[in-house]
């Protein structure tokens, strides 16, 4: 972590015009630490944009030795990290159990085959998510995300089919029920759709459970990383001269 | 509003509808479960709503883009209302009505480039095959993924094209590639927990029987490859699966013998993977012709009683009928002119070849070229006409070989190859063959499609449909093959037609290039 810390010094002195300060915000330039997606995600692909800049962008050549890039290259990375880089303490085995019981959280979400399918599978949220984005998850309203919208549909007989929408456009729309059914109509086929705007995950969690509990379940999921998460790779290739 | 306490109570009461052996027996209808329909492999649909009379009515439906896709070769499964198509390492779940996405997978690391040609189903749970060699098992209306299963080392070279086939629970499964030096494996696994229960070795190992027929060490680097979907039935509880070629490809010297068990079908027991029989098409190959084309099995009247057939067209030349209780040769015949290499078959199936007729140093023409006579793309039989529709290649090459070595790691191992013979001009043509005589009954040319393209759907409508690498989606009248249809698609098209059914109208869905297309008759909105 010392490397880190002295990529967080250079990155101070050299990028913040630009990047912001802690490359948390950007102003002339990307957060190089926030939400969006970035095309550079190697160290290999972020070393090469400090060392020999963007060409036909506002990003120069550093003009830092290859160790001082290195350093920041580190500090990049770490404010990039998902979840599953950090050691988050806890007692990973208890929080499985929380998940699985008091948690309710096997309800709706899989993890390694087990659990319910309304909700992202977690199998891999420790690679997918930042520590702050799962803890947020938890324990802040959030919309609920393309596929997991809460819906309520009836059906042109009168029946009402409860579950999230996996797809909807005018003239169609596919639930998956409670139940675990998949409904596929057209949309000549019922009467209404009712959308829920919240999603079906609470945000409370922090408050159900007691802190270390909490704790507990933070570092079990903090460590699901079966694979790489699909979205890391994209644009991987883009990236080069 | 919907309150997460409420559907808490609800999530575990039922289950989806359950894909089991008896729906997988069914004839082909309203659903299309496997790679090539059904576990007889003809690939012919009950359905009729489309018929020779209205085919020419036939529009896009809809139309599903798959990002980054290229020459896709999967061939859809339609379950329960829901389309299963694949590229390699990932699966799309569409309402197959609309062609709307419910779920998608994508599985990196992705080690190696390859096709994948499909999906199967089992249970609550479809199944497909990675370029790095693992069985996954989704949640067929979530796409979870439940497990995943490694069946062999993409390390050394091996991937995994083809689609399952799931008898019984037993997920079936190959490998490519054989002009790699890598021996080919036939493995089950457990549907319900990926456990391996058996692996049949597709060359056999010193003190097995055939193995004799690989001169010195060349068995170890052999290929015999299980790179496409094979047949199954039910009354035998046999596997029919055909066996790729040769390693290396052109130059047998170095592997004398009839090199058992490549360009073979091998016949095997369902519940153990021992072997009750075999037949070989091309003994001692150096052309690269694999014998992977599909084994249609076929129960027909043929010399007087009914008998259980296997019906094959290889890329060695010939049409081939098979006894499949037995293994037992009943008829041969070729399926294309341009056949130098034999001058036709003994009474027991075996080629007759015509001396010097194999790549040499300086280069010998030879034909059917390596490409085949026909190839991977599916056949079809159609049990009203009687005919067996196949995609047939007229050309030649001039095939030479070398002294190219093995190296472990999966490097190419062919020893050299072909080229376009200059005075030979290949020809693509879809043809009709009678299936108890070989008879050709007619034929219609791929008029410039120097590549066999995609294969062939039948149906009880009178209508044969076939998919052309130059991009044209045609129909042609069973009996005649007088096009009925044709529809540019705009992409190459590499893989086979399938047809479904969703309340009260029949789709045919094709994968082209980088789209899947849903087909129906033209309704107005």
């Amino acid at each position: 972590m010392e490397v880190v810390s002295q990529g967080h010094e250079l990155f101070n002195k050299s990028c913040t015009a630009c990047h912001g300060r802690d490359g948390t915000q950007g102003d002339r330039a990307p957060a190089l630490g926030a939400a969006r997606r970035y095309f550079r995600l190697s160290e290999a692909a972020i070393f090469d944009a400090i060392k020999n800049g963007i060409p036909g962008s506002a990003m120069p050549a550093s003009g830092l030795s290859d160790d001082e890039v290195w350093r920041i290259v580190a500090y990049i990375r770490n404010i990039r990290s998902t979840a599953s880089d950090n050691d988050v303490p806890g007692n990973v085995q208890n929080g499985m159990e929380i998940y699985l019981g008091k948690g309710k959280c096997a309800s709706c979400h899989m993890i390694r085959g087990q659990g319910g399918l309304l909700g992202p599978d977690l199998s891999s949220v420790g690679a997918q998510l930042s520590l702050t984005q799962i803890r947020d998850a938890l324990t802040k309203p959030s919309p609920p995300q393309e596929g997991y919208v809460p819906v309520q549909v009836t059906t042109r007989s009168g029946e009402v089919i409860k579950g999230v929408a996996k797809n909807e456009d005018a003239f169609s729309i596919d639930v998956l029920d409670t139940n675990g059914k998949l409904h596929l109509f057209t949309k000549a086929e019922i009467q209404n759709v009712v959308h829920n705007p919240e999603s079906f995950m609470p945000h409370d969690v922090d408050k159900t459970l007691t802190p270390s509990e909490f704790q507990d379940l933070l570092a079990m999921l903090s460590r699901q990383a079966r694979t790489k998460v699909h979205r890391e790779q994209q644009g991987e290739n883009e990236v080069g001269r | 509003m919907l309150r997460p306490v409420a559907f808490i109570v609800l999530s575990a009461a039922t289950l989806p509808a359950q894909i089991g052996e008896k729906q997988l027996r069914q004839p082909l209808g309203e659903n299309w479960y496997e790679y090539n329909g059904t576990y007889d492999s003809r690939r012919h649909s009950e359905l009729k709503q489309i018929t020779t009379a209205n085919v020419g009515s036939l529009v896009p439906s809809w139309i599903f883009h798959i990002p980054n896709a290229s020459r896709l070769q999967s061939v859809p499964i339609v379950a329960n209302g829901v389309m299963y198509v694949t590229q390699e390492n990932e699966i799309y779940a569409l309402d197959a009505r609309t062609g709307r996405q419910i779920w998608d997978y994508h599985r990196v690391p992705a080690y190696q480039r390859a096709p994948n040609r499909g999906v199967a189903i089992w249970g609550d749970k479809v199944y497909f095959t990675t370029t790095d060699n693992y069985l996954i098992a989704l949640n067929a209306v979530s796409g979870n993924v439940i497990w995943e299963s490694k069946f062999a080392e993409y390390k050394d070279g091996y991937c995994s094209p083809a689609a399952p086939l799931i008898v019984k629970g037993k997920v079936i499964v190959g490998v490519a590639f054989g002009d790699r030096g890598l021996n080919g494996i036939l493995s089950a696994l457990d549907a319900t927990t990926g456990e391996s229960l058996w692996t049949f070795h597709a060359i056999p190992k010193p003190g097995e029987p055939g193995n004799e027929t690989w001169s010195g060490d060349s068995w170890k680097a052999a290929g015999g490859d299980t790179w496409l979907t094979g047949s199954y039935d039910p009354e035998l509880n046999l596997l029919y699966w055909p066996i790729g070629n040769p390693s290396p490809d052109f130059n047998g010297d170095v592997r004398k013998g009839d090199n058992l068990y490549s360009d073979s079908v091998v016949a095997l027991d369902l519940d153990t993977g021992k072997m009750k029989w075999y037949f070989q098409f091309t003994p001692h190959d150096t052309m690269d012709w694999d014998s992977v084309e599909i084994p249609m099995l076929i129960d027909a009247v043929y010399g007087g009683k009914p008998r259980k057939l296997l019906a094959h067209t290889d890329r060695n030349g010939f049409y081939y009928l098979l006894d499949r209780e037995t293994g037992k040769f009943l008829h041969g015949s070729p399926i294309v002119k341009k056949l130098n290499w034999a001058s036709g078959l003994t009474p027991e199936g075996r080629p007759i070849r015509i001396p010097g007729m194999e790549p040499s140093l300086k280069g010998t023409k030879i034909c059917p070229n390596s490409s085949g006579a026909t190839n991977w793309i599916s056949p079809a039989y159609n049990p009203d006409t009687g005919y067996i529709y196949f995609v047939a290649m007229e050309g030649c090459g001039i095939a030479s070989k070398n002294m190219e070595s093995f190296r472990p790691g999966g490097f190419q191992y062919r020893a050299t190859g072909d080229v376009p013979a200059p005075d030979e001009k290949s020809r693509v043509i879809v043809r009709a063959i009678d299936m108890r005589t070989g008879e050709l009954k007619w034929e219609q040319e791929r008029a410039a499609a120097h590549n066999f393209g995609g294969g062939l759907l039948s149906t009880a409508g009178g209508v044969v449909f076939s998919a052309d690498f130059e991009g044209q989606f045609t129909a042609m009248d069973a009996k005649t093959g007088k096009i009925l249809l044709h529809f540019n698609t705009g992409q190459r098209l590499n893989s086979g037609p399938m047809t479904y059914g969703l309340n009260g109208r029949q789709y045919v869905g094709l994968t082209a290039g980088s789209d899947v297309i849903g087909f129906s008759l033209f309704e107005k909105q």
